[in-house]
């Protein structure tokens, strides 16, 4: 018993529901809140970091909290092992800082932004440490409803299309999800991970495959893996650039996250491999990622182009923890850190460069470089890092990838993985090099400052580069996150640890 | 049996409106017609034929219908209402650059 978890949830909350509130008196106030609240929900996280030092270094962590008291597997149960740790510690470092970022971004409707913002936060929360399928697929709803929102953020019509889109698919995927649960609780009676892990291989085979491919159909279509791409890079591109990184970089990791529990620990990797569906996940997954990469390259906008390498890089994740082998979910894991970093990193880096554009289209990027020299140093490392070179994250990552692939001897995925590498090299390249072209025609006041979105320039430039040095040094320094990572792929593997902590007291 | 085929069938006549109908809105009302589909499909499946929860202490609770089926779909049904409430709120807002409901002129559902 640890109520500490409920914190985790309860803060981003009550924030969410103070701020209408504090808003209506001052303005000061709800940034001294927002700011606070922030940092509150973070420092509780690294609070339990610390407080449970020794068990993470020992791979042994494990938190548990019983809502209303009541007995598992009767009401809710929040745990957090050593997966939902790694994840829990990515969202509150990169909101941290994309709050931050936000506060130098985002000029018009502060206000609703941040309550959204906060109750996306408690959602992704909600979702990592929830026990209960019933209670994930509410925070799910809860984290698509308060993100489409922020899609339509810039009151346009492009922005409006996307969200509609987005919600669309979105519920639809929701529905799926909520098909299977109905299957699950009607032929197991039960809600809980732990206890449907526990009898979940006793059931017929039909039943199984069918709850299988609910879950799948659902969680594919939220993370938009290959036959449901399509609606992901209009939504990633028409919001705001904190937004773009917010989706992009951090929500499609919960998405990751859910599918990892899922598969992985509730119903069992087993279950896959005897329909034979690992297969055609990575076939899936693969496609996925080389059309992502074909679709980048034919991109002539920049955000688009960043929103469709995100579904290349999923795809990628998601085939390589398929492969089910321990190589391959340290690989999958580092990629989702890494992944996580780069794409912050250029989507921040991104809205700052393109305040100076007329457009998000790549004719109108020239000479942007001169703009700010530092952060487009900084976003030509990232990028480089996203391709593959080695001094950042990006490199290890992939690394371990293509290790993983080479491993299993499953060699489409290794030359997906070159392939995609090189193709991603043409479609940054292409960026970087009009980024630094200077203009020869035209008058200066074609740069143009759109100052009703973007007043505090330090901050927004400062939070980019910051990014851009996160993605060097960790790559430089990655033998540290070895520790953790490797506690979330014992995690993975042995699922009868977690149901063992649940239901055991 | 008949509660599968006529889950399926409500089911996929939602899919059907969301997949060809030229409107917004019908596409929104396709989107509930699935979410009723599916609350239906539960509350009939899970029906055992009881007595109704919450029962009273002096009765014999026996034969009792399982009552988290429906504390479920009350959920369920909170959030389908708060997805289509807003659903038609951006609508709502597209009326502003627009005067089509028409998918396909709004650069399309699928494409892009």
């Amino acid at each position: 018993m640890n109520n500490i978890l409920i914190y985790l949830v309860v803060v981003p909350l009550a924030t969410a529901f103070l701020i209408p509130f504090v808003d209506i008196f001052s303005n000061k106030a709800r940034k001294i809140l927002v700011g606070f609240s922030a940092l509150f929900e973070f420092s509780i996280g690294m609070y339990i970091i610390t407080d449970n030092y020794a068990a993470i270094t020992e791979h042994t962590f494990f938190l548990k909290y019983y809502l209303g008291n009541w007995i598992p597997p009767i009401g809710i149960t929040l745990s957090m092992d050593m997966l939902s740790l790694f994840f829990s510690t990515l969202i509150s470092i990169s909101l941290l800082f994309i709050i931050t970022y936000s506060i130098g971004f985002i000029g018009h409707h502060e206000g609703k932004y941040y309550v959204l913002l906060f109750l996306i936060w408690a959602a992704m929360h909600g979702i990592i440490l929830t026990g209960d399928i019933f209670n994930l697929d509410v925070f799910l709803e809860l984290m698509l409803i308060t993100s489409a929102p922020l899609v339509a953020f810039k009151r346009d019509r492009n922005g409006t299309e996307a969200a509609i889109k987005y919600m669309f698919f979105g519920a639809i995927g929701g529905l799926f999800i909520f098909i299977g649960v109905v299957l699950v609780y009607f032929n197991l009676g039960t809600l809980n991970f732990a206890d449907i892990a526990q009898s979940f291989s006793l059931l017929p085979l039909f039943i199984k495959k069918m709850i299988i491919i609910f879950f799948l159909i659902g969680i594919f279509i939220k993370l938009g893996i290959f036959p449901f791409h399509f609606w992901l890079s209009k939504a990633h591109s028409a919001c705001p650039s904190s937004i773009s990184a917010l989706l992009s970089g951090v929500i499609v990791k919960v998405y990751i996250y859910v599918f990892i529990r899922l598969f992985f620990n509730v119903f069992g990797f087993d279950i896959l491999r005897e329909t034979g569906l690992d297969i055609i996940i990575i076939v899936i997954a693969l496609t996925s990622s080389i059309l992502g990469h074909v679709l980048a390259l034919s991109e002539n906008d920049i955000k688009r182009m960043l929103a469709y390498s995100t579904v290349a890089n999923l795809g990628i994740i998601v085939a390589v923890l398929t492969l089910n082998t321990r190589l391959a979910i340290l690989a999958g894991l580092l990629h989702v850190m890494a992944h996580l970093l780069m794409k912050v990193s250029l989507f921040t880096a991104t809205g700052y460069l393109l305040q100076f554009t007329p457009s998000h289209k790549l004719q109108d990027l020239k000479g942007v470089a001169y703009k700010n020299i530092i952060l487009f140093a900084g976003f030509t490392l990232t990028a480089a890092g996203m391709v593959g070179f080695p001094p950042m994250i990006g490199f290890f990552s992939k690394w371990h990838i293509l290790q993983a692939f080479l491993d299993r001897s499953f060699h489409w995925g290794s030359i997906t993985v070159i392939l995609g590498s090189i193709i991603a090299f043409f479609y940054y390249i292409k960026y970087i090099i009009y980024g630094f072209k200077t203009i020869s025609i035209g008058p200066p006041e074609r740069f143009r400052l759109i100052l009703s979105v973007f007043y505090r320039e330090r901050v927004v430039t400062n939070i980019a580069i910051l990014f851009a040095i996160a993605v060097v040094v960790v790559g430089v320094f990655f033998k540290l996150s070895y520790g953790p990572i490797e506690g979330a792929a014992n995690a993975i593997m042995d699922p009868s640890i977690y149901i063992e902590s649940i239901l055991g007291g | 049996m008949i509660n599968h085929i006529v889950f399926i069938f409500i089911f996929l006549l939602g899919f059907y409106a969301i997949l060809v109908k030229k409107s917004l809105i019908k596409m929104v009302i396709g989107l509930n017609i699935m979410e009723g589909a599916i609350f239906y499909w539960f509350i009939a499946i899970t029906d055992r034929g009881g007595i109704i929860p919450i029962v009273q202490s002096t009765q014999v609770a026996f034969n009792l219908n399982d009552p988290i089926p429906q504390a479920l779909i009350l959920t369920g049904i909170v959030i389908g209402a708060s997805t289509s409430a807003f659903l038609l709120t951006l609508i709502i807002e597209l009326n502003k650059f627009t005067d089509s409901t028409n998918p396909d002129q709004l650069g399309g559902m699928i494409e892009d």
